[in-house]
């Protein structure tokens, strides 16, 4: 039982504000997101910004709602039998559509300590690495997620309560890892074509901020 | 070659004794080995199903309860008081149903898998907080049950409220009153401890818990003639094993749950006590010629025949007693005496039978659990 | 393979790949190799979908979302402010507070991810501001939320229960013991911590006080009326009980404080769905890697090589508590416990073992395993939702894996401390 440290501790007085005011500050503001690709393009990908987080906030408030709901209806007597396979359904609609929206603002977890202790040339080097080699794994569980789709449905396998193809709740499955995959690729490119090293096609690297982006 | 062979229960629960013999037999009598994986080591019921399809596993355990969700008219086994209530008929139909050897497999074959064998698991049994004796005690009693639209309209005739809820969730709710019923097999009952936390068991005699043993379509029909016959024969070697092994096995689940806990109160229902619970049958069977898929008539109206084939074949008084319940059963429960009579007859003339029938449900649960 | 997958896993983690990569690859080349090409790849999805699936699951994202409208509005402090004007002035007395609070939440939530946001997420700020180093509250944060484990109701002993044939009902109680054991350690821990490193104590608040900080948090004392009540009075499952406090903060937040308007009812229900999302990839990616290493059968590999029937007693108990600790290292406990449990049972009732005590020494292993670096869903929770690198979250677990372990040893050589509440229920 010996303490870590023998020194008082100083704890940071930002981090103290970062974690004092909870995410208030850190709220990702869709109005203000500017895409990293050009043109159509990027109408097109901040079009996509807004559906992921629209689909978020509502399957998470759904999700809510229809847990109560099962409760109020189990102590009035007659219970949502399907409430289960619905909230399955939303935590699979939120988990895809979140991971291509967090790759999108540079919010996977990662292990940085190695990558940060790097000079910059191989850091930005490793950069690109990183987004390329996740990208072609998102790419490639994109594919084998639409042949598991594709033979869900072959197959007919409907969800016992709701009595709905079972497909149906995982078509995200494909398209989240897909967004994902296509906003690594897309970070790998901005890293080869510009100065600096970024996490996300929007989210620069660095410390002054890493309260927000280092997650 | 290694053969990999997954279920849905434990190793020492029915599907795995089945499993266990399966293996046994087909190491003894070639030089195949077979791996097994109990419930939850590769996923849910679901997840080893689909496995099996795609070919990782070669053989698999699944309850027609949940391959309902693939193949509609396997849902026929939750129709309740549909299978016979006494041992010897409903062993005599497992061996001899023309449904299960004649109309299932090529629906199952639809699906990519070779449909080895059916058999039963056990008679399923109610676990509650109250007594319960007719319907009317069940009134207001939030019943978990699998989430299965056959389930969920038999309790509901069966006057209770039906309460889906995931299966790790169950003994919490037991315990603290969220549900106050459940059912199972007695063995199930027994194994997952579900006694702890009620304090009434009622064997209502309402359904016999079902399951199939299937291979993967390509990788059977690949098998040479000589691995063709060793499948088959390791297939009724376990099949003869697992009806002798459930013979008394819920009369001996019962004793331990008795012992563990004394208090509890085990009541098996009487033909007039089951009376009002059987006549809720039409209604759960016209939901299942409604959902049961293109099928579901003709499987209804086979499984019919071979019960009374088998109340026929299962000898003595009770044979003919067992015809006249099945054929009242038929009739939708309209025929009251008749079934009243073959009730009891069968409940004096096997009472011990009975009990090993009732592990089967349990089957249906375990699945669930690694779910959660 | 088995050290191609492992050795794959720690280089990709370090080099500072998003950590979902290190779990898929890890299971990709499981697949490959099993499977001898990508034709199988299918089931690796099929098994990712499983892992986010499980109803129990829902109520981290519920706490999440109940936790953050608590915390940006006025219920969390209020409670805070409650809990201060009694511990304020006691050396420590913040730090032990949260590590009660933790364990009480997690005993009833019955989900660790749960306690780490929903005690954590408020209690944090306040212990930073109050002079405890992030390193340390973060550990004791993740560490207490552990401690649910081994407080009824726990799903890691119902699972035991069930593949190993051993009451419930005498695990349950058999897990009280052993947690308080821990959470007193910890009090003394974080005792001598807030002594070592000076942090200050508050002045002792007045009864007048005190009566005026329970008047503020009358409203938000209804949070512990809903989680305990409704739980054990049957009325919610612990994951309807999060969904409750949902609605709840909402009711407080948005019409008795007015602290929130919709639009920030918005941000809040899509950051709780990011949080989420992040999270469960994670847990999806390790259900896909846990597959694996069932299928390929290595526990039973690798155990075979050890002689473990040639063991006594003691030995055995080493043996499992070694075995789940590294297993729980890398795979999802509820998976550790399906293949490991019949693999040991055989050998624990051959050397006379009381199943109570293993499941106890087991569920505890499960708990210590779950905060130890480098998988574990706690940290990912952790991570995701403090926004804290991933060293800075692990850096001050060493003590408390230490203290836990202790125990661990403890449970071996005084077996009591687990099964004398239970020899007491059970007139044994
Ligand atoms: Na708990
Ligand atoms: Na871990």
């Amino acid at each position: 039982m010996t303490p870590d440290d023998e020194k008082p501790p100083r704890t940071d007085p930002d981090i103290i504000a970062a974690a004092e005011v909870a995410n208030v500050d850190e709220d990702i503001d869709d109005a203000e997101y500017v895409s990293g690709l050009p043109g159509v393009l990027g109408v097109i990908d901040a079009a996509i910004a807004r559906i992921e987080s629209v689909l978020l906030a509502l399957g998470v408030l759904a999700m809510a709602v229809n847990t109560m709901a099962n409760v109020v209806g189990r102590v009035i007597g007659s219970t949502i039998y399907f409430s289960e396979e619905l909230n399955q359904a939303l935590i699979i609609l939120i988990t895809f559509a979140g991971i291509s929206y967090a790759a999108r603002h540079g919010r996977h977890i990662r292990m940085s300590a190695f990558f940060d202790a790097m000079p910059f040339r191989p850091r930005k080097m490793l950069m690109v690495a990183i987004a390329a080699i996740t990208a072609a794994g998102m790419f490639l569980l994109t594919w084998y997620s639409v042949v598991y789709v594709l033979e869900q449905a072959s197959r007919g396998r409907l969800l016992p309560a709701l009595q709905i193809p079972q497909w149906w709740i995982i078509v995200w499955a494909p398209l989240g890892f897909f967004l994902t995959g296509l906003q690594y690729a897309l970070t790998a490119i901005k890293n080869v074509i510009d100065k600096d090293i970024w996490l996300s096609t929007s989210t620069l690297e660095g410390y002054d901020d890493s309260v927000e982006e280092e997650v | 070659d290694t053969w990999r062979y997954a279920f849905e229960e434990a190793l020492e629960e029915v599907q795995g004794k089945y499993a266990q013999k399966f293996k046994e037999e087909v190491e003894a009598n070639s030089d195949h080995t077979v791996e097994l994986f109990p419930f939850g080591t590769l996923g849910e019921s679901a997840d080893i199903m689909e496995q099996a399809q795609s070919g990782i596993l070669q053989f698999v355990d699944q309850s027609p309860g949940f391959t309902g969700a693939l193949i509609p008219e396997a849902q026929v086994f939750f129709v309740p008081y549909l299978l016979p209530e006494d041992q010897d008929q409903l062993f005599s139909f497992f061996r001899n149903s023309k449904a299960i050897k004649e109309l299932f497999p090529p629906l199952y074959e639809a699906q990519g898998l070779e449909l080895l064998t059916m058999f039963p698991e056990g008679e399923v049994m109610m676990t509650t907080q109250e007594p319960v004796a007719s319907p009317e005690d069940l009134n207001e009693v939030k019943f978990r049950v699998m989430t299965n639209p056959l389930i969920v309209e038999s309790y509901q005739a069966f006057g209770a409220t039906p309460t889906p809820l995931p299966w790790g969730e169950v003994y919490g709710a037991m315990q603290t009153g969220i549900i106050q019923g459940q059912e199972n097999p007695a063995f199930f009952i027994e194994s997952t401890k579900m006694y702890e936390v009620s304090e009434h068991i009622t064997r209502a005699g309402h359904n016999n818990f079902t399951t199939a043993v299937m291979a993967n379509k390509e990788f059977y029909d690949g098998l040479s003639d000589e691995d063709k016959q060793v499948v088959q024969d390791a297939t009724q070697a376990a099949f003869d094993y697992i009806l002798d092994y459930q013979d008394g096995l819920t009369e001996e689940s019962l004793e331990k749950i008795m012992e563990a806990k004394p208090s509890m109160t085990i009541t098996e229902l009487s033909e007039e006590e089951r009376q009002p619970f059987r006549d809720t049958a039409e209604s759960v069977e016209a939901e299942y010629l409604e959902i049961g898929g293109e099928q579901a008539q003709a499987i209804l109206d086979q499984m019919k025949a071979d019960l009374e084939a088998a109340a026929g074949a299962s000898g003595g008084e009770t044979a003919e007693d067992g015809g006249e319940a099945m054929d009242s059963s038929a009739e939708s429960g309209s025929d009251g005496a008749a079934a009243d009579d073959a009730g009891a007859e069968s409940d004096s003339a096997s009472e011990g039978d009975d009990g090993a029938m009732d592990e089967a449900d349990a089957g249906s649960e375990t699945e669930e659990a690694p779910a959660n | 393979m088995t050290w191609a997958i492992f050795g794959t896993m720690i280089v990709l983690l370090l080099l500072g790949f998003p950590m979902m990569i290190p779990l898929l690859a890890g299971s990709l080349i499981g697949f490959v190799a099993l499977f001898g090409g990508f034709g199988q790849l299918d089931t690796m999805v099929q098994q990712v979908l499983a892992g986010i699936r499980p109803a129990s699951l829902i109520a981290v994202p519920m706490f999440i979302f109940a936790a953050d409208i608590m915390t940006r509005g006025q219920s969390a402090n209020r409670l805070i402010d409650l809990v201060m004007t009694f511990v304020g002035h006691f050396k420590g007395g913040l730090a032990i507070s949260t590590a009660g609070a933790c364990t009480m939440f997690g005993a009833v939530s019955g989900s660790t991810q749960a306690t780490v946001v929903a005690v954590g997420g408020p209690l944090r700020p306040r212990m930073l501001k109050a002079g405890y180093n992030d390193s340390f509250v973060l550990a004791l944060i993740v560490n207490s939320s552990d401690i649910a484990f081994l407080i009824p109701p726990s799903i890691g002993m119902i699972i035991y229960g069930v593949v190993s044939g051993t009451s419930i009902s005498e695990l349950f109680i058999a897990g009280i013991g052993p947690g308080l054991l821990i959470l007193f350690m910890f009090s003394v821990y974080s005792y001598i911590y807030a002594t070592r490193h000076n942090v200050p104590v508050e002045p002792k608040a007045s009864w007048g006080e005190r009566a005026a900080a329970v008047k503020r948090a009358i409203w938000p004392l209804g949070f512990p009326a809903i989680i305990i009540g409704g739980i054990y009075g049957g009325i919610f499952s612990p994951t309807e009980a999060a969904a409750a406090c949902v609605l709840y903060a909402l009711f407080l937040e948005m019409i008795v404080f007015r602290e929130m308007n919709f639009k920030q009812l918005y941000a809040t229900a899509k950051s709780t769905g990011l949080i989420t999302a992040v999270v469960f990839i994670l847990v999806g990616a390790g259900a896909a890697f846990s597959y694996v290493i069932s299928f390929a059968q290595i526990p039973q590999q690798i155990l075979a090589g050890i002689g473990i029937d040639q063991m006594g007693q003691y030995g055995v108990l080493f043996t499992i508590s070694v075995a789940f600790f590294v297993g729980c290292m890398f795979v999802d406990p509820i998976v550790v416990i399906l293949i490991l449990v019949p693999i040991f049972a055989p050998v624990v009732a051959d050397v006379g073992l009381d199943p109570v005590l293993v499941g106890t020494i087991i569920t505890l292993q499960v708990a210590i395993g779950s905060a130890t670096p480098p998988f574990g869903c706690d940290i990912f929770t952790a991570i995701a939702v403090f926004k804290r690198p991933y060293t800075e979250v692990v850096k001050g677990t060493p003590p408390f894996i230490f203290m836990l372990l202790s125990v661990a040893v403890l449970l071996i050589f005084f077996p009591q401390i687990a099964l004398f509440l239970r020899d007491l229920a059970f007139a044994k």
